[in-house]
């Protein structure tokens, strides 16, 4: 004979109420706050935990900016047997360039993590939490200059490995390219830095993202059209001008161009013009601090 | 200071130009859930922005939980949370997202703050809604993911800028009872709002700001005054006029009032005629109780614009 057993009580479901529970763990002050806002921008950025379109404009870049490392090593590879100077379509110097996909998605993502802050008025929110305008600007910053950093020092990754490997002897080319190791980080630095906090400050003249993209690239095409009337035909003139420096765009390259070669590149617009490297520094210098301080002026997190 | 102390203003007083928003405000407020009265444009929202430490007073000063604002402003924003009135939450961002980042942002760990936010959206019943984008929400459901943010890192004290804003009567009493409940999970509240109902369902105390000026400030109850009239609720409508017109019988002037009879008493006969209509009429007995003054007459009152 079986004998049933009555049905447990769990079995009939059950509703708790849990309540409010009380955090009593660590937490964080200034400095995890501000960690914390930057890799929610970059998660912003790059369309993590968002739809995949998000994730199109940053991971199209990142490819498209590769694409010159590969096609440059698979041609080193295709004619590694040919007798005489490899053909090499693109110098590290030269692929620290500023590339239109970089300026495009410069102008798509700036807007992007600081402009919906403001339009969806958000900075309440951010600022009732420990959270000042500097450190507010400091994560923005950083979290472009993060992303433009890997994205222009990636494919250079790529392309100095795959050069390596492909050469006759990978210890060799380390070797005789060592100064490569330092010089591509540092110009890299230098042109995310410019690029993040450039971004940055205009976008955070408006809350429209629109606005605030057309405005960048706008800034750097009237300059450099600018740059380009008031400089002339370099290439028929011995001496450029210091009207070069007038090219927001060009700036980072001409500091690109003292940490590879010592000095202003001869056939840039600058060349010929006495102390013009040390106009390019001080130019540079100067956008950037302009960029700082209308940064730190629009986020004030105390009203004066 | 006082261990229950929640606020001590001392003569804070702000000016934007010539425009005084508050005006030597000083008070010293217990924990509890607290009520900002004033109508739009009273200061409430400048005070708010005073305690979060965005706006500095012309002069005086405040403390929070015994924390000055001046000397540390960050260290007294990192007990507090905060629901502004207007719209604040990214559209594009589920709510689970939105307050486990706002967690992050308050210095939690980030697991605790994902646990935190799962916590809070429960609390707030938008656990099923969490993984949605806030822009498919209702206005109900927006207020509440702002409630969620505020709490999500365990404050001590949250800052409610008219949190039924917007809400339809049954958004609203939700938002209250929501609110309500906070007390009991030992955060105290500020509720700032122009609806005295709200302040007297919910809140403890109340502090009435009138142009910048503090009308008043005391606990709920103490403020309300008997009136002397009693509200009878016998079950509706046509139950409350039969005991109208039989009370008239007897020389006793009723009126009704939202479906409830209010009748004069002076004294216990008073009642006990009341008593004896109601059994005659055999009517049922839902509520008997002194009607006290709303919030409404005491502001009007006190602010000198009744």
């Amino acid at each position: 004979m079986t004998t049933t057993s009555p049905p447990s009580a769990s079995a009939a479901g059950a509703v708790y109420d849990r309540g409010y529970r009380p955090y009593e763990g660590p937490r964080g002050g200034r400095r995890a706050a501000t960690f914390a806002l930057y890799r929610a921008s970059i998660r912003r950025a790059l369309g993590i935990r968002r739809s995949w379109r998000q994730k199109v404009a940053p991971f199209t870049l990142l490819a498209i900016v590769t694409v010159p490392a590969i096609v440059n090593v698979g041609i080193a590879y295709v004619t590694r047997d040919e007798i005489g100077e490899r053909v090499q379509i693109i110098t590290y110097r030269e692929y620290v360039g500023v590339s239109s996909a970089l300026l495009v998605f410069v102008a798509i993502t700036a807007p992007d993590i600081l402009c919906p802050d403001r339009r969806q008025r958000v900075l309440p929110l951010l600022f009732a939490r420990p959270l000042t305008g500097v450190d507010y600007v400091a994560a923005k910053v950083g979290a472009l200059f993060s992303i433009l950093f890997a994205f222009s020092f990636l494919p250079q990754v790529v392309l100095f490995v795959g050069q390596a490997l492909v050469s006759n002897s990978a210890l060799d080319y380390t070797r005789n390219h060592a100064d490569v190791l330092w010089k591509v980080p540092v110009s890299v630095a230098l042109l995310a830095a410019f690029y993040s906090v450039l971004g940055a400050a205009i976008s955070s003249l408006t809350s429209r993202r629109i606005v605030a993209g057309a405005s960048f690239i706008g800034l750097f095409l009237v300059s450099s059209i600018t740059a380009g009337v008031l400089v002339g035909d370099v290439e028929e003139k011995a001496t450029g001008s210091a009207a070069a420096l007038i090219n927001v765009l060009g700036l980072p390259l001409f500091l690109r161009d003292l940490v590879f070669l010592g000095h202003i590149d001869p056939e840039s617009r600058l060349k010929g013009v006495e102390n013009g490297g040390l106009y390019a520094v001080v130019a540079y210098t100067v956008a950037l601090a302009i960029g700082i301080l209308v940064l730190l002026r629009r986020y004030r997190w105390m009203e004066r | 200071m006082v261990e229950t102390s929640l606020l001590h203003l001392d003569e804070v007083t702000k000016r934007y130009g010539s425009v005084t928003a508050l005006d030597s405000l000083s008070a010293d407020v217990p924990l509890g859930r607290i009520g900002v009265v004033g109508a739009n444009g009273a200061g409430k929202t400048t005070l708010f922005r005073i305690l979060l430490g965005l706006a500095r007073p012309t002069s005086g000063s405040v403390e929070v939980r015994g924390m000055s604002v001046a000397a540390d402003p960050i260290g007294v924003r990192s007990h507090l949370g905060y629901m502004p009135e207007h719209e604040c939450l990214p559209l594009d961002q589920t709510a689970a997202d939105i307050v486990g980042t706002f967690g992050e942002i308050g210095g939690l760990p980030a697991r605790a703050a994902r646990q935190r936010a799962s916590d809070v959206l429960d609390l707030v019943g938008l656990d099923e809604a969490r993984f949605r984008p806030i822009g498919g929400f209702s206005t109900g459901m927006r207020q509440r993911a702002k409630l969620a943010q505020a709490l999500v890192g365990d404050p001590e004290l949250v800052l409610l800028d008219e949190p039924t804003a917007g809400l339809d009567p049954a958004g609203r009493e939700e938002m209250l009872s929501l609110v309500a409940r906070l007390g009991t999970f030992g955060i105290s509240v500020l509720m700032a709002t122009h609806l005295l109902d709200d302040v007297q369902q919910v809140c403890d105390h109340v502090l009435m700001i009138d142009a910048g000026r503090l009308v008043v400030s005391g606990p709920t109850e103490a403020l309300l005054e008997r009136t002397g009239v009693v509200t009878v609720d016998v079950g509706g409508i046509p139950a409350a006029e039969r005991l109208i017109s039989e009370l008239a019988v007897l020389g006793v002037v009723a009126e009704m009032v939202d479906g409830a009879v209010e009748m004069p008493v002076e004294g216990d006969d008073d009642l006990d005629l009341l008593r004896d209509v109601i059994a005659k009429l055999d009517l049922p007995l839902y509520r008997l109780g002194s009607r006290l003054t709303s919030l409404d007459d005491v502001f009007m009152q006190r602010s000198g614009h009744g």
